[in-house]
């Protein structure tokens, strides 16, 4: 079983997630842009249009204009859980030095370790918490009900069990489980030199569930975190307007 | 939920098919034949394709439309509208729909869904509220646009939109005006102005050939709107064009476009370019007309059959009244319309061809400081007048949902207080003159380039 979790399952995941995220990528590029369906005030260059979208995607600024309490559940568990994610590489990679390799001068390797602890936490309830919130929106929201289906859900209590576990991780220090013995056994996987799964229930419990939820993201609505630029690349795209002027008219405007 | 219950407007008969060289689809081959299009639609249109697998459900949209807001019905939720068809897609285009149906919210098509569809995407007015809102940028209008092709493919389709395509097929405008009766209604007009304006002479000219501009009107201009036309008029005559309207499209709108993109549109764009080359027309200006105004603008360059359209640029009568204000060479006397006027965005203006600036600048300089208020919300954010889209039914059933479709463009009309609505499109002005009765509202409707015409001051 420990075989299966920790050396195959681990591989069919990255395959499925890597070659699935790619082979949808594959079929949307297929059909074409047929007309052009940009949105106005239009960009007037492809910059100002690039620039648009990517503070859309920073800011979720659609849902901060028009849906405030959605904006405070979706725009938090994002941010969280892109941090998270950058910090996961990160920490495990350096160990929990990454604050100290980045300004070495400035933040000794005992700051970083207690940073990274920290804002770690810090991250993941609120990324808990923001989950919570989206699903508590989603059940009370009636709206939002009647056009859910089961799989709206299983994606959020998926991601609620992984970050209910990593948050029990953090939190009391007898299930904690320190970067090394993690960096150990990845280095391994990244390396094909096996090492053996860390003897850690909780972590195997997290590590299953993150590895389910890659295997599924190319075949769910998890998707969107891609498929947001290629519709925003449709629907925001640079538009020049004609010359105005009337040819043959007895008023013209450049005199 | 049985067809009978649901909310559809009065179909085309096989007969009026016939007529535009298309057979009913049989129902036992219906199924089969929408999830063949289908197939066809998600390898050629790729906002299509996006739509159907982009959304997560969020709900955003729901409040943003004003069919919903009307109803409260959770199919009119765009997310959910495009949902009648995404459960369909999902079953037979993507692995988790075909293993998992129930799961991921997947379903076979069925009868009962093509009924769906065809009372739901004729709700939808393809406004791009939505779109506007969503935070992916998901076009619902897209879908309808597809789910309306599919459906008049199989046979399914209006009354209205049909027999206008039969129209738009025998005389090349949505009234079916000939061109006898074209340039019998532009005399009368003349003559109107005349009498009206203190003896203003303003031609309007019908197949004039080596004319430098071609102007579109909008068909029902000359029976609904004439003071549209009176406006077009004044300014061509201010401003010296040479300048021609072709009886053979007299048409600024494109009701192919909003139901048959595949022959009727085309059919239109190819009317238009053949005519502009005829006449020598070394520009098309086109008249007040929201998603006719869409379809030239943004269609044309990719739907033209013809080089023409590398050669002949089309811009609105709002982009050159617009220029030429600018430019200061219009004289305008704002105290001609002296009212508390509010402005109406069209939807296919506002958020699709880019015209939220043009059209208040006009407003700015014809009618006095301060009698202009805006509406909220305005400009890309506006509310669809509730008929976008041609869903203008006159059966009893369909008209009550037009009001309920409108209260929401009521309610803002009603905060400004205003006594003049100005909506510059002909399917709004269509459908707010019903509205402003039945909400029982003290205003009047009147386009954009009715009050330029009004104001513009002749001194000969």
């Amino acid at each position: 079983m420990s075989l299966f979790l920790g050396q195959i399952l681990p591989y069919i995941a990255a395959v499925v997630f890597i070659s699935g995220v790619t082979w949808r990528i594959w079929r949307w590029m297929i059909p074409r842009i047929v007309h052009n369906i940009t949105l106005s005030p239009f960009p007037g260059s492809w910059s100002k249009a690039i620039v648009w979208i990517l503070w859309q995607f920073a800011t979720f600024w659609n849902l901060l204009k028009f849906d405030r309490p959605l904006w405070l559940g979706a725009w938090f568990m994002h941010i969280a859980l892109f941090l998270m994610l950058g910090g996961h590489v990160m920490a495990f990679y350096t160990v929990g030095l990454q604050f100290h390799v980045m300004a070495p001068g400035i933040i000794t390797a005992e700051m970083s370790l207690a940073m990274s602890d920290w804002i770690g936490t810090i991250l993941g309830l609120i990324f808990l918490v923001a989950l919570l919130y989206l699903l508590g929106r989603r059940l009370a929201n009636e709206q939002v009900r009647a056009i859910s289906s089961s799989s709206d859900y299983l994606h959020l209590f998926l991601l609620i069990g992984i970050a209910t576990v990593g948050n029990i991780m953090r939190l009391f220090p007898e299930y904690h489980l320190g970067y090394a013995p993690v960096r150990e056994y990845l280095a391994g996987l990244f390396l094909f030199n096996p090492v053996p799964l860390p003897d850690h229930s909780l972590f195997l419990i997290k590590y299953t569930l993150v590895m389910i939820l890659m295997i599924i993201f190319p075949f769910s609505k998890l998707m969107h975190s891609f498929g947001f630029f290629w519709e925003r690349w449709i629907v925001n795209r640079p538009y020049t307007e004609p010359a105005r002027g009337l040819p043959g008219a007895r008023l013209q405007l450049h005199k | 939920m049985s067809a009978n219950e649901l909310r559809q407007p009065k179909r085309a008969s096989a007969a009026l098919f016939k007529k535009l060289g298309m057979d009913l689809v049989p129902d036992n081959e219906k199924v089969a034949a929408a999830i063949g299009h289908i197939d066809d639609f998600r390898l050629k249109v790729r906002s299509f394709v996006m739509a159907m697998e982009t959304c997560v459900k969020c709900g955003a949209c729901a409040e943003a439309c004003h069919t919903y807001l009307g109803t409260r019905d959770p199919n009119n939720i765009p997310a959910g509208r495009v949902d009648l068809i995404r459960k369909v897609y999902k079953r037979y285009f993507t692995v988790q729909g075909q293993l998992f149906p129930g799961l991921v919210g997947a379903q076979d098509l069925d009868l009962e869904t093509i009924e769906k569809w065809y009372s739901y995407f004729y709700q939808c007015s393809e406004c791009r509220r939505c779109a506007h809102v969503c935070p992916f940028g998901i076009d619902t209008a897209e879908v309808t646009f597809i789910a309306r092709q599919i459906l008049y493919w199989l046979g399914i389709a209006p009354q209205l939109h049909t027999a206008t395509a039969d129209a738009i097929l025998r005389t090349g405008n949505h009234m079916g005006l000939t061109k006898a009766g074209i340039i019998d209604t532009l005399e009368f007009l003349s003559e109107e102005i005349e009498e009206e304006y203190d003896g203003l002479k303003v031609d309007f000219p019908v197949d004039k050939p080596d004319s430098d501009i071609l102007y579109v009107p909008s068909s029902a201009d000359f029976m609904l709107n004439p003071r549209t036309l009176f406006g077009a008029g004044q300014f061509f005559k201010y401003v010296g064009a040479n300048w021609t309207i072709s009886s053979e499209i007299t048409e600024a709108g494109n009701f192919g476009y909003l139901s048959d993109q595949t022959r009727i549109q085309r059919e239109m764009v190819t009317r238009l370019l053949a005519e502009a080359k005829k006449y020598g027309c070394k520009k098309i200006v086109w008249g007040e007309c929201g998603h006719g105004w869409r379809a030239a603008k943004m269609y044309v360059p990719t739907l033209a059959d013809l080089v023409a359209v590398k050669q002949i640029p089309i811009t609105h009568i709002h982009d050159e009244v617009e220029a030429y204000i600018k430019a200061g060479l219009l004289e305008l006397d704002p105290k001609r319309n002296d009212s508390k006027i509010t402005l109406h965005d069209p939807c296919n203006y506002a958020r699709a061809c880019g015209h939220a600036d043009n059209m208040r600048t006009i407003m700015n300089a014809v009618v006095p400081k301060g009698a202009f208020v805006e509406m909220t919300p305005n400009r890309e954010a506006n509310f669809c007048c509730g008929g976008g889209s041609g869903i203008l039914f006159d059966d009893p059933g369909m008209y009550q949902f037009r009001i309920e479709a409108s209260n929401k463009k009521a309610e803002q009309v009603r905060e400004t207080g205003a006594e003049i609505l100005c909506a510059p499109c002909s399917i709004c002005k269509a459908q707010l003159y019903p509205m402003v009765k039945e909400h029982k509202l003290p205003v009047e409707v009147f386009g954009l380039i009715d009050l330029v015409g009004h104001a513009l001051v002749f001194r000969e």
